[in-house]
Protein backbone atom coordinates (compact mmCIF):
# COMPACT_ATOMS: atom_id res chain seq x y z
CA UNK A 1 0.00 0.00 0.00
CA UNK A 2 2.73 2.63 0.65
CA UNK A 3 5.02 1.12 -1.56
CA UNK A 4 6.83 3.81 -3.27
CA UNK A 5 8.80 2.83 -6.42
CA UNK A 6 9.52 4.26 -9.50
CA UNK A 7 6.14 5.27 -10.34
CA UNK A 8 6.46 8.37 -8.06
CA UNK A 9 8.76 9.90 -10.59
CA UNK A 10 7.55 8.79 -13.69
CA UNK A 11 3.99 10.06 -12.51
CA UNK A 12 5.67 13.35 -11.79
CA UNK A 13 7.03 13.74 -15.23
CA UNK A 14 3.69 12.50 -16.61
CA UNK A 15 1.85 15.55 -14.68
CA UNK A 16 4.67 18.15 -15.98
CA UNK A 17 4.37 16.93 -19.79
CA UNK A 18 0.36 17.02 -18.71
CA UNK A 19 0.71 20.50 -17.63
CA UNK A 20 2.66 21.53 -20.74
CA UNK A 21 0.15 20.02 -23.09
CA UNK A 22 -2.85 20.58 -21.75
CA UNK A 23 -1.38 25.33 -21.61
CA UNK A 24 -1.04 24.40 -25.22
CA UNK A 25 -4.32 23.26 -26.27
CA UNK A 26 -6.58 24.27 -22.95
CA UNK A 27 -5.66 27.35 -21.21
CA UNK A 28 -3.93 29.42 -23.64
CA UNK A 29 -6.89 28.78 -26.92
CA UNK A 30 -9.48 29.35 -24.18
CA UNK A 31 -7.74 31.99 -22.97
CA UNK A 32 -7.46 33.91 -26.32
CA UNK A 33 -11.17 33.24 -27.18
CA UNK A 34 -12.74 34.64 -23.98
CA UNK A 35 -10.01 37.52 -24.49
CA UNK A 36 -11.21 37.59 -28.09
CA UNK A 37 -15.08 37.43 -27.16
CA UNK A 38 -14.67 40.75 -24.64
CA UNK A 39 -12.63 42.61 -26.99
CA UNK A 40 -15.80 42.14 -29.16
CA UNK A 41 -18.72 43.19 -27.14
CA UNK A 42 -16.53 46.03 -25.84
CA UNK A 43 -15.85 47.08 -29.80
CA UNK A 44 -19.54 46.61 -30.17
CA UNK A 45 -20.79 48.32 -27.00
CA UNK A 46 -18.49 51.37 -27.94
CA UNK A 47 -20.53 51.46 -30.86
CA UNK A 48 -23.55 50.96 -30.31
CA UNK A 49 -22.45 53.58 -27.34
CA UNK A 50 -21.32 56.14 -30.67
CA UNK A 51 -24.92 55.25 -32.41
CA UNK A 52 -26.73 55.86 -29.18
CA UNK A 53 -24.89 59.48 -28.68
CA UNK A 54 -25.41 59.57 -32.23
CA UNK A 55 -29.29 59.22 -32.24
CA UNK A 56 -29.25 61.82 -29.24
CA UNK A 57 -27.54 64.50 -31.25
CA UNK A 58 -30.50 64.24 -34.05
CA UNK A 59 -33.43 63.95 -32.01
CA UNK A 60 -31.91 67.32 -30.03
CA UNK A 61 -31.49 69.01 -33.46
CA UNK A 62 -34.62 67.76 -34.42
CA UNK A 63 -36.53 69.04 -31.33
CA UNK A 64 -34.40 72.47 -31.70
CA UNK A 65 -35.80 72.81 -35.55
CA UNK A 66 -39.19 72.33 -34.32
CA UNK A 67 -38.73 75.12 -31.80
CA UNK A 68 -37.34 77.40 -33.89
CA UNK A 69 -39.87 77.15 -36.39
CA UNK A 70 -43.18 77.15 -34.14
CA UNK A 71 -41.38 80.10 -33.04
CA UNK A 72 -40.90 81.62 -36.41
CA UNK A 73 -45.14 80.69 -37.40
CA UNK A 74 -45.80 82.85 -33.97
CA UNK A 75 -43.74 85.45 -35.20
CA UNK A 76 -45.58 85.27 -38.73
CA UNK A 77 -48.88 85.06 -36.76
CA UNK A 78 -47.79 87.97 -34.47
CA UNK A 79 -47.00 90.11 -37.42
CA UNK A 80 -50.04 89.86 -39.86
CA UNK A 81 -51.70 90.32 -36.79
CA UNK A 82 -50.65 93.96 -36.26
CA UNK A 83 -50.52 93.85 -40.12
CA UNK A 84 -54.40 93.46 -40.00
CA UNK A 85 -54.93 95.76 -37.17
CA UNK A 86 -52.95 98.66 -38.56
CA UNK A 87 -55.01 98.28 -41.72
CA UNK A 88 -58.38 98.23 -40.00
CA UNK A 89 -57.33 100.95 -37.96
CA UNK A 90 -55.95 102.87 -41.14
CA UNK A 91 -59.67 102.28 -42.92
CA UNK A 92 -61.46 103.35 -39.82
CA UNK A 93 -59.64 106.45 -39.61
CA UNK A 94 -60.47 107.19 -43.75
CA UNK A 95 -63.97 106.72 -43.21
CA UNK A 96 -64.35 108.85 -40.06
CA UNK A 97 -62.37 111.60 -41.83
CA UNK A 98 -64.47 111.06 -45.05
CA UNK A 99 -67.41 111.11 -43.11
CA UNK A 100 -66.11 114.50 -40.92
CA UNK A 101 -65.38 115.92 -44.85
CA UNK A 102 -68.62 115.28 -45.90
CA UNK A 103 -70.44 116.30 -42.85
CA UNK A 104 -68.79 119.62 -43.15
CA UNK A 105 -68.96 120.12 -47.19
CA UNK A 106 -73.00 119.74 -46.07
CA UNK A 107 -72.88 121.81 -43.47
CA UNK A 108 -70.91 124.29 -45.73
CA UNK A 109 -73.85 124.50 -48.27
CA UNK A 110 -76.34 123.93 -45.78
CA UNK A 111 -74.75 127.56 -44.37
CA UNK A 112 -74.79 128.75 -47.66
CA UNK A 113 -78.05 127.86 -48.41
CA UNK A 114 -78.84 129.41 -44.93
CA UNK A 115 -77.02 132.98 -45.72
CA UNK A 116 -78.83 133.03 -49.18
CA UNK A 117 -82.35 132.35 -47.46
CA UNK A 118 -81.71 135.38 -45.04
CA UNK A 119 -80.42 137.36 -48.04
CA UNK A 120 -83.47 136.85 -50.24
CA UNK A 121 -85.74 137.07 -47.27
CA UNK A 122 -84.09 140.20 -45.80
CA UNK A 123 -84.26 141.86 -49.74
CA UNK A 124 -88.26 140.69 -49.40
CA UNK A 125 -88.08 142.41 -45.88
CA UNK A 126 -86.85 145.28 -46.75
CA UNK A 127 -89.33 145.74 -50.94
CA UNK A 128 -91.90 144.80 -48.41
CA UNK A 129 -91.06 147.02 -45.51
CA UNK A 130 -90.69 149.92 -48.38
CA UNK A 131 -94.25 148.90 -49.35
CA UNK A 132 -95.78 149.27 -46.53
CA UNK A 133 -94.12 152.35 -45.77
CA UNK A 134 -94.99 153.65 -49.51
CA UNK A 135 -98.45 152.55 -48.27
CA UNK A 136 -98.45 154.46 -45.09
CA UNK A 137 -96.28 157.90 -46.07
CA UNK A 138 -97.42 158.05 -49.80
CA UNK A 139 -100.80 159.26 -48.75
CA UNK A 140 -99.32 161.27 -46.68
CA UNK A 141 -96.60 162.88 -48.91
CA UNK A 142 -98.92 162.72 -51.84
CA UNK B 1 -15.42 -11.06 -3.73
CA UNK B 2 -11.77 -10.37 -2.89
CA UNK B 3 -14.13 -8.20 0.37
CA UNK B 4 -15.39 -10.84 1.71
CA UNK B 5 -12.23 -12.22 3.24
CA UNK B 6 -12.83 -8.79 5.50
CA UNK B 7 -15.26 -11.38 7.26
CA UNK B 8 -11.97 -13.80 8.05
CA UNK B 9 -10.29 -12.76 11.43
CA UNK B 10 -6.80 -12.97 9.41
CA UNK B 11 -6.71 -9.93 8.11
CA UNK B 12 -3.49 -9.54 7.21
CA UNK B 13 -3.43 -11.58 4.19
CA UNK B 14 -6.17 -10.08 3.09
CA UNK B 15 -3.97 -6.75 2.99
CA UNK B 16 -1.71 -8.39 0.07
CA UNK B 17 -5.07 -9.47 -1.50
CA UNK B 18 -7.13 -6.17 -2.06
CA UNK B 19 -4.56 -3.03 -1.38
CA UNK B 20 -1.54 -4.24 -1.78
CA UNK B 21 -1.37 -6.10 -4.89
CA UNK B 22 -0.07 -4.43 -7.98
CA UNK B 23 -0.48 -5.01 -12.02
CA UNK B 24 3.63 -4.57 -12.11
CA UNK B 25 5.36 -3.56 -14.87
CA UNK B 26 9.44 -3.80 -14.96
CA UNK B 27 11.43 -0.99 -16.91
CA UNK B 28 15.07 -2.07 -16.70
CA UNK B 29 14.93 -3.05 -13.08
CA UNK B 30 13.01 -0.03 -12.20
CA UNK B 31 9.33 -1.47 -10.81
CA UNK B 32 6.39 0.10 -11.92
CA UNK B 33 2.56 -0.04 -10.87
CA UNK B 34 0.74 -0.54 -14.33
CA UNK B 35 -2.70 0.08 -12.95
CA UNK B 36 -2.16 3.26 -12.17
CA UNK B 37 -0.35 4.25 -15.42
CA UNK B 38 -3.25 2.96 -17.42
CA UNK B 39 -5.74 4.40 -15.52
CA UNK B 40 -4.04 7.91 -15.67
CA UNK B 41 -3.20 7.59 -18.95
CA UNK B 42 -7.18 7.02 -20.15
CA UNK B 43 -7.66 10.16 -17.63
CA UNK B 44 -4.88 12.17 -19.67
CA UNK B 45 -6.11 10.93 -22.98
CA UNK B 46 -9.76 12.14 -21.66
CA UNK B 47 -8.84 15.51 -20.67
CA UNK B 48 -6.55 15.85 -23.99
CA UNK B 49 -9.60 14.95 -26.27
CA UNK B 50 -11.52 17.29 -24.84
CA UNK B 51 -9.15 20.18 -24.97
CA UNK B 52 -8.85 19.45 -28.43
CA UNK B 53 -12.40 19.41 -29.71
CA UNK B 54 -13.67 22.04 -27.26
CA UNK B 55 -10.66 24.29 -28.72
CA UNK B 56 -10.70 22.84 -32.44
CA UNK B 57 -13.19 24.82 -33.87
CA UNK B 58 -13.73 27.94 -31.47
CA UNK B 59 -16.83 29.66 -31.78
CA UNK B 60 -17.92 33.23 -30.71
CA UNK B 61 -20.86 31.98 -29.18
CA UNK B 62 -19.37 28.56 -27.69
CA UNK B 63 -21.62 25.46 -27.77
CA UNK B 64 -21.69 21.93 -26.34
CA UNK B 65 -18.04 21.14 -25.55
CA UNK B 66 -16.87 24.81 -25.79
CA UNK B 67 -18.98 26.14 -23.19
CA UNK B 68 -18.38 23.27 -20.59
CA UNK B 69 -14.69 23.61 -21.26
CA UNK B 70 -15.27 27.45 -20.92
CA UNK B 71 -17.51 27.13 -17.58
CA UNK B 72 -14.42 24.85 -16.27
CA UNK B 73 -11.78 27.11 -17.37
CA UNK B 74 -13.25 29.99 -15.32
CA UNK B 75 -14.00 28.13 -12.38
CA UNK B 76 -10.58 27.37 -12.09
CA UNK B 77 -9.45 30.86 -13.16
CA UNK B 78 -11.95 32.06 -10.56
CA UNK B 79 -9.80 29.73 -7.99
CA UNK B 80 -6.67 30.77 -9.14
CA UNK B 81 -7.53 34.63 -8.84
CA UNK B 82 -8.93 33.89 -5.21
CA UNK B 83 -5.63 32.59 -4.54
CA UNK B 84 -3.19 34.11 -6.26
CA UNK B 85 -4.15 37.67 -7.03
CA UNK B 86 -4.83 39.18 -9.90
CA UNK B 87 -1.29 39.73 -10.85
CA UNK B 88 0.35 36.90 -10.31
CA UNK B 89 -2.32 34.44 -11.10
CA UNK B 90 -1.88 34.00 -15.43
CA UNK B 91 1.66 32.37 -14.73
CA UNK B 92 0.03 29.73 -12.52
CA UNK B 93 -3.36 29.12 -13.79
CA UNK B 94 -1.53 25.82 -16.51
CA UNK B 95 -0.70 24.20 -12.92
CA UNK B 96 -3.56 25.22 -10.63
CA UNK B 97 -5.76 24.32 -13.42
CA UNK B 98 -3.69 21.00 -14.09
CA UNK B 99 -4.02 19.83 -10.78
CA UNK B 100 -7.63 20.62 -10.35
CA UNK B 101 -8.62 18.49 -13.84
CA UNK B 102 -6.04 15.86 -13.02
CA UNK B 103 -7.57 14.65 -9.79
CA UNK B 104 -11.21 15.70 -10.43
CA UNK B 105 -11.46 13.99 -13.43
CA UNK B 106 -8.93 11.19 -11.56
CA UNK B 107 -11.62 10.82 -8.48
CA UNK B 108 -14.78 10.78 -10.82
CA UNK B 109 -13.49 8.33 -13.36
CA UNK B 110 -12.72 6.18 -10.26
CA UNK B 111 -16.28 6.28 -8.99
CA UNK B 112 -18.12 6.40 -12.70
CA UNK B 113 -16.13 4.55 -14.65
CA UNK B 114 -16.59 0.83 -14.47
CA UNK B 115 -12.80 -0.10 -14.37
CA UNK B 116 -13.14 -3.02 -12.23
CA UNK B 117 -14.90 -4.94 -15.20
CA UNK B 118 -11.89 -4.87 -17.17
CA UNK B 119 -9.26 -8.02 -15.97
CA UNK B 120 -6.02 -6.89 -15.35
CA UNK B 121 -3.16 -9.70 -14.47
CA UNK B 122 -2.26 -8.70 -10.44
CA UNK B 123 -4.47 -5.80 -8.95
CA UNK B 124 -7.37 -3.85 -10.32
CA UNK B 125 -8.28 -0.52 -11.88
CA UNK B 126 -8.88 1.99 -9.82
CA UNK B 127 -8.82 6.15 -9.61
CA UNK B 128 -5.04 6.79 -10.36
CA UNK B 129 -5.02 9.25 -6.88
CA UNK B 130 -6.41 6.14 -4.90
CA UNK B 131 -2.31 5.61 -5.02
CA UNK B 132 0.02 7.53 -2.94
CA UNK B 133 2.97 7.34 -5.39
CA UNK B 134 -0.10 9.51 -7.94
CA UNK B 135 -0.78 11.61 -4.52
CA UNK B 136 2.95 12.20 -2.88
CA UNK B 137 4.37 13.13 -6.75
CA UNK B 138 1.13 15.79 -7.19
CA UNK B 139 2.45 17.26 -3.23
CA UNK B 140 6.11 17.26 -3.87
CA UNK B 141 5.35 18.86 -7.57
CA UNK B 142 3.06 21.57 -5.57
CA UNK B 143 6.06 21.84 -2.94
CA UNK B 144 8.86 22.49 -5.80
CA UNK B 145 6.42 25.03 -7.22
CA UNK B 146 6.19 27.05 -4.09
CA UNK B 147 9.68 27.03 -3.98
CA UNK B 148 10.35 27.73 -7.55
CA UNK B 149 8.09 30.53 -7.29
CA UNK B 150 9.34 32.12 -4.30
CA UNK B 151 12.79 31.93 -5.57
CA UNK B 152 11.83 33.29 -8.88
CA UNK B 153 10.59 35.85 -7.00
CA UNK B 154 12.55 37.13 -4.46
CA UNK B 155 15.89 34.70 -5.10
CA UNK B 156 17.65 34.13 -1.59
CA UNK B 157 15.46 36.49 -0.07
CA UNK B 158 12.88 33.51 0.13
CA UNK B 159 14.74 31.96 2.95
CA UNK B 160 14.14 35.94 5.10
CA UNK B 161 10.64 34.49 5.44
CA UNK B 162 11.87 31.44 7.56
CA UNK B 163 13.20 33.70 10.18
CA UNK B 164 10.90 37.02 9.83
CA UNK B 165 8.83 37.27 12.59
CA UNK B 166 11.13 35.40 14.63
CA UNK B 167 14.25 33.59 14.35
CA UNK B 168 12.69 31.13 17.27
CA UNK B 169 9.90 29.79 14.53
CA UNK B 170 12.54 28.66 12.67
CA UNK B 171 12.49 24.96 13.16
CA UNK B 172 8.25 24.94 12.83
CA UNK B 173 9.15 27.76 9.83
CA UNK B 174 10.98 24.16 8.68
CA UNK B 175 8.81 21.57 9.52
CA UNK B 176 6.34 23.27 7.73
CA UNK B 177 7.75 22.02 4.72
CA UNK B 178 7.81 18.79 5.22
CA UNK B 179 3.80 18.87 6.84
CA UNK B 180 2.61 21.20 3.92
CA UNK B 181 3.04 18.19 0.83
CA UNK B 182 2.64 15.38 3.58
CA UNK B 183 -0.57 16.61 4.42
CA UNK B 184 -1.65 17.67 0.60
CA UNK B 185 -0.80 13.75 -0.47
CA UNK B 186 -2.40 11.94 2.91
CA UNK B 187 -5.62 13.83 2.16
CA UNK B 188 -6.41 13.36 -0.67
CA UNK B 189 -5.32 9.78 -1.41
CA UNK B 190 -6.77 9.04 2.15
CA UNK B 191 -10.39 10.26 1.04
CA UNK B 192 -10.09 8.26 -2.25
CA UNK B 193 -9.15 5.50 -0.76
CA UNK B 194 -11.63 5.61 2.52
CA UNK B 195 -14.29 6.18 -0.67
CA UNK B 196 -13.68 3.29 -2.23
CA UNK B 197 -13.48 1.17 0.52
CA UNK B 198 -16.79 2.58 1.78
CA UNK B 199 -18.27 1.89 -1.07
CA UNK B 200 -16.63 -1.52 -1.41
CA UNK B 201 -17.73 -2.75 2.04
CA UNK B 202 -21.11 -1.52 1.85
CA UNK B 203 -21.71 -3.24 -1.60
CA UNK B 204 -20.25 -6.91 -0.12
CA UNK B 205 -22.93 -5.54 2.80
CA UNK B 206 -25.51 -4.66 0.42
CA UNK B 207 -25.10 -5.32 -3.12
CA UNK B 208 -28.18 -2.86 -4.68
CA UNK B 209 -29.71 0.42 -4.51
CA UNK B 210 -27.98 0.82 -0.63
CA UNK B 211 -24.41 1.61 -1.58
CA UNK B 212 -26.18 4.34 -4.10
CA UNK B 213 -26.10 7.35 -1.43
CA UNK B 214 -22.70 6.55 -0.42
CA UNK B 215 -21.66 7.00 -4.03
CA UNK B 216 -22.96 10.29 -4.61
CA UNK B 217 -21.49 11.64 -1.29
CA UNK B 218 -18.05 10.03 -2.97
CA UNK B 219 -18.49 12.27 -6.35
CA UNK B 220 -18.87 15.02 -3.98
CA UNK B 221 -16.09 14.45 -1.88
CA UNK B 222 -13.54 13.54 -4.58
CA UNK B 223 -14.45 16.59 -6.14
CA UNK B 224 -14.32 18.93 -3.01
CA UNK B 225 -10.95 17.33 -2.39
CA UNK B 226 -9.61 18.12 -6.43
CA UNK B 227 -10.75 22.03 -5.46
CA UNK B 228 -9.16 21.42 -1.64
CA UNK B 229 -5.80 20.36 -3.47
CA UNK B 230 -6.07 23.00 -6.47
CA UNK B 231 -6.59 25.75 -3.61
CA UNK B 232 -4.09 24.97 -1.47
CA UNK B 233 -1.63 24.39 -4.02
CA UNK B 234 -2.42 28.09 -4.92
CA UNK B 235 -2.79 29.71 -1.55
CA UNK B 236 0.97 27.68 -0.50
CA UNK B 237 2.32 29.36 -4.15
CA UNK B 238 0.64 32.75 -3.22
CA UNK B 239 2.50 32.55 0.15
CA UNK B 240 5.60 32.02 -1.30
CA UNK B 241 5.37 34.92 -3.68
CA UNK B 242 4.42 36.95 -0.72
CA UNK B 243 6.26 36.16 1.94
CA UNK B 244 5.53 35.27 5.27
CA UNK B 245 1.74 35.47 5.50
CA UNK B 246 -1.52 34.34 6.89
CA UNK B 247 -1.14 31.03 8.19
CA UNK B 248 -2.57 28.40 6.04
CA UNK B 249 -4.80 25.54 7.48
CA UNK B 250 -4.00 22.16 7.34
CA UNK C 1 2.32 -12.98 12.03
CA UNK C 2 2.43 -12.35 15.72
CA UNK C 3 -1.37 -12.70 16.98
CA UNK C 4 -0.50 -10.36 19.95
CA UNK C 5 0.70 -7.55 17.01
CA UNK C 6 -1.99 -8.74 14.70
CA UNK C 7 -4.74 -7.90 17.80
CA UNK C 8 -3.01 -4.85 18.88
CA UNK C 9 -3.17 -3.57 15.31
CA UNK C 10 -6.64 -4.07 15.06
CA UNK C 11 -7.31 -2.34 18.47
CA UNK C 12 -4.98 0.54 17.06
CA UNK C 13 -6.70 0.96 14.31
CA UNK C 14 -10.28 1.48 15.73
CA UNK C 15 -8.98 3.53 18.21
CA UNK C 16 -7.24 5.31 15.31
CA UNK C 17 -10.12 6.36 13.54
CA UNK C 18 -12.69 6.36 16.43
CA UNK C 19 -10.65 8.75 18.16
CA UNK C 20 -9.75 10.62 15.36
CA UNK C 21 -13.33 11.35 14.31
CA UNK C 22 -14.05 12.99 17.72
CA UNK C 23 -11.85 16.22 17.11
CA UNK C 24 -13.31 16.61 13.39
CA UNK C 25 -16.69 15.81 14.85
CA UNK C 26 -16.71 18.89 17.23
CA UNK C 27 -15.03 21.25 14.67
CA UNK C 28 -17.63 20.17 12.25
CA UNK C 29 -20.52 20.85 14.17
CA UNK C 30 -19.29 23.67 15.19
CA UNK C 31 -19.05 25.41 12.41
CA UNK C 32 -21.62 24.56 10.44
CA UNK C 33 -23.70 25.95 13.41
CA UNK C 34 -22.08 28.73 13.12
CA UNK C 35 -22.37 29.09 9.40
CA UNK C 36 -26.61 28.69 10.08
CA UNK C 37 -26.61 31.40 11.99
CA UNK C 38 -24.51 33.36 9.70
CA UNK C 39 -26.99 32.48 7.25
CA UNK C 40 -29.91 33.41 9.21
CA UNK C 41 -28.29 36.62 9.84
CA UNK C 42 -27.46 37.60 6.91
CA UNK C 43 -29.24 35.24 4.21
CA UNK C 44 -27.95 36.76 0.96
CA UNK C 45 -24.74 35.76 2.40
CA UNK C 46 -25.75 32.62 1.98
CA UNK C 47 -23.77 31.34 -1.42
CA UNK C 48 -20.51 32.56 0.19
CA UNK C 49 -20.78 31.20 3.26
CA UNK C 50 -21.81 27.67 2.23
CA UNK C 51 -18.78 27.59 -0.75
CA UNK C 52 -16.66 28.27 2.51
CA UNK C 53 -18.28 25.75 4.76
CA UNK C 54 -17.65 23.42 2.41
CA UNK C 55 -14.09 23.76 1.52
CA UNK C 56 -13.33 24.02 5.74
CA UNK C 57 -15.84 21.14 6.35
CA UNK C 58 -13.29 19.40 4.06
CA UNK C 59 -10.10 20.41 5.95
CA UNK C 60 -11.66 18.82 9.19
CA UNK C 61 -12.94 15.80 6.92
CA UNK C 62 -9.04 15.20 6.26
CA UNK C 63 -8.04 14.96 9.98
CA UNK C 64 -10.27 11.76 10.26
CA UNK C 65 -8.51 10.72 7.31
CA UNK C 66 -5.14 11.06 8.84
CA UNK C 67 -6.37 8.85 11.40
CA UNK C 68 -8.18 6.30 8.82
CA UNK C 69 -4.58 6.46 6.93
CA UNK C 70 -2.98 4.83 10.19
CA UNK C 71 -5.65 2.48 10.51
CA UNK C 72 -4.96 1.28 7.24
CA UNK C 73 -1.27 1.36 7.38
CA UNK C 74 -2.46 -1.09 10.97
CA UNK C 75 -4.13 -3.30 8.89
CA UNK C 76 -2.77 -3.60 5.86
CA UNK C 77 0.81 -2.46 5.52
CA UNK C 78 2.00 -3.53 8.98
CA UNK C 79 5.51 -2.39 9.55
CA UNK C 80 5.76 -4.86 12.24
CA UNK C 81 3.97 -7.77 10.45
Amino acid sequence: MFDFDATLPLMAIQFVLLTFLLNAVLFKPILKIIDERDEYVRTNQADAKAYLAETEALAKQYEQELADSRRQAQAMIAAAQAEAKETVAKQIADAQAQAQQQREQSQKALDEQKRDAFKSLEQQVDSLSQGILDKLLGSQAA
Amino acid sequence: MKMLSLLHFDVLPLAKLEVGHHFYWHLGGLKLHGQVFLTSWVVIGLLLVASLLATRNPQRVPQGLQNLMEYVFEFIRDIAKAQLGEKEYRAWLPFVGTLFLFIFVSNWSGALLPWRVIEIPGGELAAPTGDINTTVALALLTSLAYFYAGFKKRGLGYFAKYVEPTPILLPIAILEDFTKPLSLSFRLFGNILADELVVAVLVLLVPLFIPLPVMMLGLFTSAIQALVFATLAAAYIHEALEGHGEEEAH
Amino acid sequence: MDPLVAAASVIGAGLAVGLGAIGPGVGQGTASGQAVAGIARQPEAEGKIRATLLLTLAFMESLTIYGLVIALVLLFANPFA
